[in-house]
């Protein structure tokens, strides 16, 4: 195989890979707050606000992120009156997906870390005078984004992965040209390309979070 | 006026009730300890007074302000303020542990009286020295012995200049040689006339340190007096029980 042949596969695959990072970038940065949002609201005193959040994290995890995926690209237009607004371009739709979907995992995890942090965390801020806000903000999200790290970094890597849920609603990605190249030129060499450029994601994020990790700990 | 007054508090857990009719007084420079069987309403009673639990009837009066009147709650604002006169220790010390122990002491200065950097800097500092663990100021809480977490627990309530500290079992999660650095911080802040009230099961430090003793059991208060009245002459059958069964441990 020569260097021309192969650069000419790795090329557009490259190209498709732009995509992948850019819906990994979205949906995390989006996610993660949007989870957190999510975890306050499960825990929020009025009744109907907890209700909805739990109701919503109950369907966005029961149902396969794929149906949701079809759902937000082809499924949106289709609802009557509304339907016509919400002819969004795929790779927004699908964006907006991964979102909702992945905030409702971020929420179940921030939850858990929530749990995980002594009461007594509480009322030492609460007897030095400290109010509700400055107790979250400078006693509670600190240990619990620790805690939380650990599965924040797996969900990560299952964001990568899944973002090749992208080949099924059309948007050209990854998968996609390795896919039209394997067909094109009936070799197996561009899906082990593609999950060389997968693994070197996978394992930049570990990096990432492995340096987070250390950073923060109090330990 | 006594510096606080508490009157016929009363709370429940469900049907349970945890604090039936308790009234007592204490006055400046008062170390108050508090002895008593567990589950006798003794940490409950302590943690009401900062309102870490809600009392369901009675009263608490703090330096002629009403914390709780009649079961009825002064505002958030008051009693924010009245609950700024007093510092709390913990059994479980209740350090943060992402932060270090001199920004452990700094937080509350720093947030809640917006204190100039310099100004709780060198106050954490001289309080660290005072504790007796200046050489800790930049380790995190995890790094610590229990009693060293203690020491700093206490100077970090210290910070806010409390006029009153209450101390819950502050060192029942302790072994005795680490009991003893914690006690020797206690009994300094007693000869510099710092008003206590201390929840605690070293009848030693409560017999030698307090001016004043209080035995509760089964949510009462059963007896109350000088530590020799409490220790030596002992009125009650239950508190003769008590001291008996703990002298004997």
């Amino acid at each position: 195989m020569t260097y021309e042949y192969f650069m000419s596969m790795l090329i557009p695959m490259l190209e498709g890979a732009k995509a992948t990072v850019l819906l990994f970038v979205l949906a995390i940065v989006l996610s993660i707050p949007l989870g957190f949002l999510l975890t306050l609201a499960v825990r929020s005193s009025i009744k109907p606000i907890s209700f909805l959040a739990q109701t919503y994290i109950y369907v966005m995890r029961g149902t396969p992120l794929l149906l949701q995926l079809l759902f937000f690209v082809f499924g949106l237009p289709l609802l009557p009156v509304i339907g016509e607004y919400l002819v969004l371009d795929r790779f927004v739709a699908a964006t907006l997906a991964f979102i909702l979907n992945y905030a409702a995992y971020f929420a179940e995890i921030f939850r858990g870390g929530l749990l995980s942090i002594d009461k007594g965390q509480y009322e030492a801020s609460q007897v030095l005078g400290l109010s509700k806000w400055q107790t979250t903000v400078r006693v509670i999200l600190p240990q619990m984004f620790r805690v939380t790290l650990p599965p924040i970094a797996n969900e990560s890597v299952s964001l990568v992965k899944d973002t090749a849920l992208l080949y099924a609603v059309a948007v050209p990605e990854l998968l996609h040209y390795a896919q039209t190249v394997v067909n094109r030129d009936f070799t197996i060499i561009p899906f082990f390309i593609a999950a060389g450029i997968y693994l070197l994601i996978a394992f930049g994020l570990t990096v990432v979070f492995k340096y987070l990790e250390r950073k923060l700990q109090y330990d | 006026m006594s510096f606080i007054e508490v009157r016929n508090l009363q709370k429940s857990f469900g049907s349970l009730e945890v604090l039936k009719d308790i009234s007592f007084d204490v006055e400046q420079n008062d170390v108050l300890a508090i002895i008593g069987p567990s589950g006798s309403g003794k940490s409950t009673m302590l943690r009401s007074l900062i309102q870490l639990e809600q009392v369901g009837g009675g009263s608490i009066l703090v330096d002629g302000d009403y914390l709780v009147n009649n079961g009825v709650y002064t505002s958030p604002a008051d009693s924010k303020k009245i609950n700024a006169k007093m510092g709390m220790v913990f059994q479980q010390f209740n350090l943060f542990p992402h932060l270090t122990v001199k920004q452990n002491l700094e937080l509350a200065p720093k947030l809640v009286k917006k204190e100039k950097a310099k100004e709780y800097s060198n106050r954490a500092i001289e309080l660290l020295d005072k504790v007796g663990l200046a050489s800790k100021a930049d380790e995190f809480p995890s790094r610590l012995s229990g009693g060293q977490k203690q020491r700093v627990a206490i100077a970090r309530a210290l910070m806010m200049n409390p006029e009153i500290l209450l101390f819950d079992e502050p060192t029942s999660a302790l072994d005795p040689q680490l009991t003893k650095e914690v006690l020797h911080v206690m009994k300094n802040l007693a000869e510099e006339h710092m008003t206590m009230i201390v929840v605690t099961h070293e009848m030693e430090f409560a017999s030698s340190v307090a001016n004043r003793v209080i035995f509760m059991d089964d949510g009462m208060i059963v007896e109350s007096g000088s530590p020799d009245e409490i220790f030596k002459t002992p009125k009650e059958q239950r508190t003769k029980q008590f001291l008996n069964y703990e002298m004997n441990e």
